[in-house]
């Protein structure tokens, strides 16, 4: 029989970063994906004369010339920055809202976002430099947390990261309050939430602000050959290193010993690999419910996952256009079109099947003009659903409704923007829950693993995943770890869960 | 510092408390056991079953070279999924030693799928389908796999009226899209212009079709017939049939698409808004039979065969009896996606559809590449072909 050191499930940016860390630690790794490539949602694909990128708006967490962005670190420790090409975005997005009739551009960096705030009201600037100010000590507070490995100085923590500890138990909206932040600049700079993908009433400051300073001080980046890039450059890493990936391979059963602890992996083809460790790069829900023997799982694993409510479902419209941004009238790279920048009524109009109430779209070629022939346009509009709500959607009406649905998108583009999308579309795909659940098996077409609603944001996650570790030799990374979701979010928490692994192995002396 | 109470003490307090309040409410969940699937995957599944054990239980002689095959699944938990009109399949089998895959368009309708029923149009062309054609039985196991392409009418991409350029047995996704608008699931007015040599070689009877929304127009080049145009298909027998605003599909032979797009430039029709179904890439006669040794990773398995500089690395592949992954056969769909380990190739540029980041890894398309060296290759393994 086979065996290696750990077995990663799954492909995805938490399992390829996982993979790397456990090989750079000298142990032996397989990653079984069921896919045939790398990557999860990190991929593109081809239609006619057009690559799309499959997920990615913009990568946070990069940096720029003058700051580097914590998961640059990452990239830089486990080697892998060198096999990418990064390009800088110019601007943040323009938020363009219906309801209080916004139509704004946000800049990247703190000074130019004060300057423009103070356009939006009086005193805007300052009052916005407030929440900026607030947000950088939650920023660096959370770099502290993650360095000092749970184990922070109190004292510490009380003096310097004082307004970290004295905001942690509130949402945005409680924040946004208790500062007395203007309606506009609150809106404004709300914007950001459905990246998130939790409204602001239910998602925890501390996420919010760790996630948008990186952002608005560093700015964002987009890899020059979309994400697939990305996920090549981690798989050439993982086979540099000796590592194995099996594809079009799926792990059907975690196989434990008569101690429940991690014992070995049953793949698809029938093979059997012995192992002590896996890394589940893949829903907690599914390994649960279908891939452990259910005498192991323990009454508390489900009671977690019954705690826990799914993230946003995907949808993204992928348009390939036969004329220029310029001649169509797409100036920005990044859009947040909504109906209302109230987070909270946005969120609960996304439960509906038939909602077209907000989304989030990019014009690659804006970041990119390489990324498609000269004279056509690259563009990709995302929305979420907050719930089930495609699943009384029929295969005999899917193809119809599907278009139905992107029409409506489509059309609050061109009403929001003035641009001219339909009669110019030489390519389109569109992704739905179902899509998303055919390359990555998540329950309902998730993409957003875990709502991180504060009860289970992110620092709770952060203090309690060992507790959340059931199953010895078996822990979970990507957008279901500890990091919530988004790129660098899965790519660290694969990493944090390969670091403990290493741990877990030094300490069995295996 | 941050306030919200009277007592900031309260803040931190309750900062300190969010781990014993996740316990709290982890504690007062449910331990309900989890769901073993969702209807969103489920759905999801239907339409993307993977690939399908089925039996060929009909043929239908159209004319000598043309032969119509209907397949049903033997597979308890998989019937065919619906489909968009103009797609295409894959049909796996083994002949000889080999483990061949080929792309076949659709000529069946998406109903018939949703009745547990598919069928291909197959002309005598080249080593699987003159065994398609001459050989096969009914009664014969295939593997058929699941329905792919962009040659489909799309409402948000598409104009209302399409015009269809068929040559020969290009007909075949233009008779699924027709069955398609009779039987109500696709709604648009298409006009096909269909090129053939003589009324005999003729693979479909448009006779009895009495639908407002189609227009036929047969082109025959070797025989002068009242009702029927003769020639080819050029500018003048176009501009005669067609006006106003339209978008255009063609499914031929390769000198067809050049010929026809040509005239098409001449009334003012752009090259990118033809929409050409791919052509599979077969043996390239230019290049010349030299042998070189071929490495294939399949897993951890590694098998040495030969291969040769004429022909693609999947046709060395399929002859080797291997597993391998094999969909539109034209550097087009990506399944075939190998890892490039070591060794030169050829990618003819018409052919090569990869990614930008595929390129600059070393990543290449197998049914799209010509050995020029001993090569070294990494390739997903295809189980389902193992029920062959």
């Amino acid at each position: 029989m086979k065996k290696y050191d750990c077995v990663v499930i799954g492909a995805g940016n938490g399992g390829l970063s996982a993979a790397v860390k456990i090989l750079m630690g000298k142990k032996s790794c397989l990653v079984c994906e069921k896919h045939n490539i790398p990557g999860g949602f990190a991929t593109s694909f081809v239609r006619g004369r057009f690559e799309f990128e499959a997920s990615l708006h913009e990568f946070n967490g990069i940096g720029n010339e003058e700051m580097c962005g914590s998961t640059k670190r990452m990239f830089d420790e486990l080697e892998v920055s060198d096999l990418i090409e990064w390009i800088q975005v110019k601007n943040a997005y323009r938020l363009i809202s219906k309801e209080e009739g916004i139509d704004f551009v946000l800049p990247f960096g703190i000074d130019n976002i004060i300057k423009a705030c103070d356009t939006l009201c009086e005193n805007g600037g300052i009052e916005a430099k407030k929440i900026i100010d607030l947000s950088k000590t939650i920023y660096e507070a959370v770099g502290y947390l993650s360095d000092s490995k749970g184990n922070p100085d109190p004292e510490v923590m009380k003096t310097k990261y004082y307004d970290y500890l004295a905001t942690s138990s509130y949402s945005v909206n409680e924040v946004f309050e208790s500062l007395k932040t203007p309606k506009i600049i609150k809106n404004v700079l709300s914007a950001y939430w459905s990246y998130l993908g939790v409204d602001f009433d239910n998602m925890s400051f501390v996420h919010y602000a760790n996630m948008t300073y990186s952002y608005y001080s560093m700015g964002a980046t987009v890899p020059k050959y979309r994400s697939h890039e990305l996920s090549l450059a981690f798989e050439k890493r993982i086979h540099d290193l000796g590592g194995d990936i099996f594809y079009n391979t799926e792990v059907k059963k975690i196989l434990t010993d008569e101690v429940g602890h991690v014992s070995g992996v049953e793949l698809s083809n029938g093979e059997v690999i012995e192992t002590r460790h896996v890394i589940a790069n893949c829903s907690p829900h599914v390994v649960y419910s279908n891939m452990l023997d259910p005498k192991v799982v323990p009454e508390r694993a489900l009671k977690l996952c019954n705690f826990r409510k799914f993230a946003g479902r995907g949808i993204t419209i992928f348009l390939g256009l036969d004329s220029s941004p310029e001649e169509l009238g797409i100036t920005e790279h990044s859009y947040f079109i909504y109906n209302s920048s109230d987070s909270v009524k946005m969120y609960n109009e996304m439960k509906d099947l038939h909602h077209h109430v907000g989304q989030a779209t990019c014009c690659l070629n804006n970041v990119n003009p390489d990324c498609s022939e000269k004279g056509t346009t690259i563009l990709y509009m995302t929305s979420l659903y907050f719930d089930d709500a495609w699943k009384d959607v029929e295969e005999k009406d899917y193809y119809k409704f599907k278009n139905e649905v992107a029409e409506k998108f489509i059309e609050d583009f061109e009403v929001a923007t003035g641009a001219k999308i339909k009669g110019h579309i030489e390519e389109i795909a569109i992704a739905t829950p179902q899509t998303y659940a055919r390359y990555t098996g998540h329950p309902q077409g998730v993409i957003y693993g875990y709502e991180g609603k504060y009860d289970d944001g992110l620092m709770a996650r952060i203090m309690m995943v060992n507790e959340d570790a059931f199953i010895k030799g078996l822990r979970f990374g990507g957008a279901y770890g500890e990091r919530e979701i988004g790129y660098p979010s899965s790519y660290k928490s694969g990493y944090n869960e390969a670091k403990r692994t290493l741990k877990d192995m030094e300490k069995e002396g295996s | 510092m941050f306030k919200r109470n009277e007592n900031p003490m309260v803040d931190v307090q309750k900062g300190l408390n969010i781990v014993n309040k996740r316990r709290e409410a982890i504690d007062n969940s449910p331990s309900t056991p989890l769901p073993k699937s969702y209807k969103v995957n489920e759905l999801s599944k239907s339409l993307h079953p993977g690939m399908i054990k089925a039996e060929l239980i009909d043929i239908k002689d159209s004319i000598s070279d043309y032969k119509i095959l209907t397949f049903k699944s033997l597979s308890k938990n998989k019937r065919f999924p619906y489909f968009k009109a103009g797609q295409f399949i894959t049909i796996s089998a083994r002949v000889k030693g080999s483990i061949v895959t080929r792309p076949y368009s659709i000529y069946s309708s998406p109903k018939d799928a949703l009745n547990g029923i598919i069928e291909i149009g197959v002309k005598r062309s080249g080593f699987f389908s003159n065994f398609l054609v001459d050989v096969i039985k009914i009664g014969t196991k295939v593997m058929i796999g699941e329905p792919s392409g962009d040659f489909y009418y799309d409402n948000l991409r598409d104009k209302k009226n399409i015009v269809g350029i068929a040559g020969g047995s290009g007909v075949t996704p233009f008779v699924s899209m027709i069955k398609s608008l009779i039987e109500g699931t696709d709604d648009f007015n298409l006009t096909l212009f269909y090129g053939v040599r003589k009324r005999e070689f003729m693979m479909y009877d448009f006779s009895s079709i009495n639908d407002p929304r189609i227009k036929i127009i047969i082109i025959l080049s070797e025989e002068k017939v009242d009702g029927y145009e003769y020639g080819f298909i050029t500018k003048d027998i176009l501009n005669k049939y067609l006006k106003g605003d339209y978008s255009v599909f063609m499914c031929g032979p390769d000198p067809m698409y050049e010929f026809v797009s040509k005239e098409f430039a001449k009334l003012g029709v752009d090259y990118h808004k033809i929409r050409f179904e791919h052509n599979t890439i077969g043996d390239d006669p230019t290049l010349k039979h030299i042998e070189h040794k071929l490495t294939v990773h399949l897993r951890d398995e590694v098998h040495v065969i030969p291969s040769y500089e004429n022909e693609t690395i999947l046709t060395a592949m399929e002859k080797g009896g291997l597993y391998t992954p094999s969909r539109c056969r034209s550097g087009f769909c990506g399944f075939c996606h190998s890892r490039l380990i070591s060794g030169d190739y050829y990618t003819p540029s018409k052919y090569d559809h990869r990614r930008g980041a595929d390129k600059k890894f070393g990543y290449i398309h197998p049914c799209a590449t010509y050995p020029k060296s001993d090569m070294e290759i990494d390739v997903p393994p295809l189980d389902e072909l193992k029920e062959l």
